[in-house]
């Protein structure tokens, strides 16, 4: 008999989380990280709710959900989690955040080269 | 005695700050008297408070000797004159954005004085300014709020605004009396990056100092809405200063340096532009 692991779903309300509408400080997005790496350290599924956040910065984003990609792979990050009750706005926000992840994390030698690229113009 | 004089926010303004600051940084227990004439844009009370708060932290006496009545009214009624003993004045009109002088991790303070400030303290007269261009410019100003909590190494954080009704303009000024983006960038990347081009570096998309986490998006963010809302942002560090617009994006050399960073930001609120960016991107295809 084939036994299928169904995974559980966990929800990281953000508001919760941070104590506070505005998602705005890098040291709140840190608390996010930690929930959502421990979630999906223990092969949760889980799914991050934007409800009644009023204010997100890049800031937070990028450490809240950004980070990720340094610890875990591009494909268990799609498969595992998701993103729930965000504004529009905010939607372009962490797609950039999460584009700027990826690309900062393949090559992390990108940072230096541009700084000699600038040393050079 | 220092004579400040037509202070507004150009490169020029700038630069009599900084001479204020270099003409009195090597002082102590010492009396440091100034005049300000002519004009005096408030939201710059952020940039000579941080300048003034050196000075204090050198056990110097300020004495502001001589102003010009009109400024004193204003920077009555913004607070600035109270942080040096002066009583608070009531402002009727309600077009100033109160000088306020935060400690680094006052976060949640900030966003108090940000919702008093632009948007519970200014319903009645500001109703041109549409819900959407009011939540970008509030997140522009956390964003580089944000920027100087995690990179400028400051224990202060200064703030000021100026509403101009009849312009459709609000000026907005966070300053920090941290490191400067020169130094952060080279002590980073262990380079000799002039003033100028650190911060032409970290205005640019994806640029970041932030080492294991990804960043760079904020200001790059910023200065793409500075651009549709037809703004102007301008950055003085160290001795560096950057000015981007709609129309162009300059960067020169101060004479002296300032002591940390003044990001000042100019903001048009009769922007009508749509900043909802509906069904843009689909949540499911963000990771």
């Amino acid at each position: 008999m084939i036994y299928f692991k169904t995974m559980e779903n966990i929800t990281i309300n953000i508001v919760n989380s941070i104590g506070d509408v505005f998602a705005v400080e890098a040291e709140d997005g840190q608390k996010v990280f930690e929930l959502i790496s421990k979630a999906l350290r223990d092969h949760k599924n889980v799914v991050v709710s934007f409800q009644n956040v009023e204010m997100l910065t890049t800031a937070f984003l990028n450490t809240a959900i950004g980070q990720l990609y340094k610890d875990f792979n591009e494909s268990d990050i799609k498969r595992h989690l998701k993103a729930s009750d965000m504004s529009d706005s905010g939607k372009v926000a962490l797609k950039r955040v999460v584009d700027t992840a990826k690309l900062y994390y393949k090559d992390p030698e990108a940072m230096q080269r541009s700084i000699d690229n600038i040393l050079g113009d | 005695m220092t004579r400040l004089s037509s202070i507004n926010n150009t490169f020029d303004s700038y630069q009599k700050l900084i001479a204020l600051y270099q003409e009195h940084k090597e002082k102590m227990f010492d009396d440091i008297s100034i005049e300000l004439s002519y004009f005096f844009s408030a939201n710059m009370c952020a940039a000579l408070g941080a300048i003034l708060d050196r000075f204090k932290s050198n056990l110097n006496d300020i004495h502001f000797v001589q102003i010009n009545p009109e400024i004193e009214r204003i920077l009555l009624k913004n607070d600035f004159l109270t942080y040096y003993g002066r009583n608070r004045a009531l402002d009727t009109h309600n077009t100033t954005i109160k000088f306020q002088k935060l400690k680094k991790t006052d976060g949640k303070f900030f966003k108090n004085y940000v919702m008093d400030e632009l948007i519970e303290g200014h319903r009645s007269d500001l109703p041109k300014m549409s819900s959407g261009v009011k939540e970008k410019i509030i997140e522009a100003i956390y964003e580089i709020f944000v920027n100087a909590q995690i990179h400028s190494e400051t224990e202060f954080i200064y703030t000021c605004g100026q509403f101009f009704p009849n312009k459709n303009k609000i000026e907005f000024t966070i300053v920090d009396t941290g490191i400067g983006f020169k130094n952060r960038i080279n002590k980073r990347f262990n380079t000799k990056v002039s003033a100028e081009k650190a911060i032409l570096w970290a205005v640019r998309d994806k640029n970041t100092t932030k080492e294991g986490i990804t960043g760079g998006l904020g200001l790059a963010i910023l200065k793409e809405f500075i651009q549709r809302n037809r703004g102007k942002m301008q950055i003085v560090s160290n001795e560096g200063y950057y000015q981007f617009d709609a129309s162009s994006e300059v960067t020169k050399a101060f004479r002296g340096e300032f002591p940390g960073t003044i990001v000042n930001l100019q903001f048009s609120t009769d922007d009508k532009s749509n900043y909802t960016l509906k069904g843009e991107v689909n949540l499911d295809d963000i990771f």
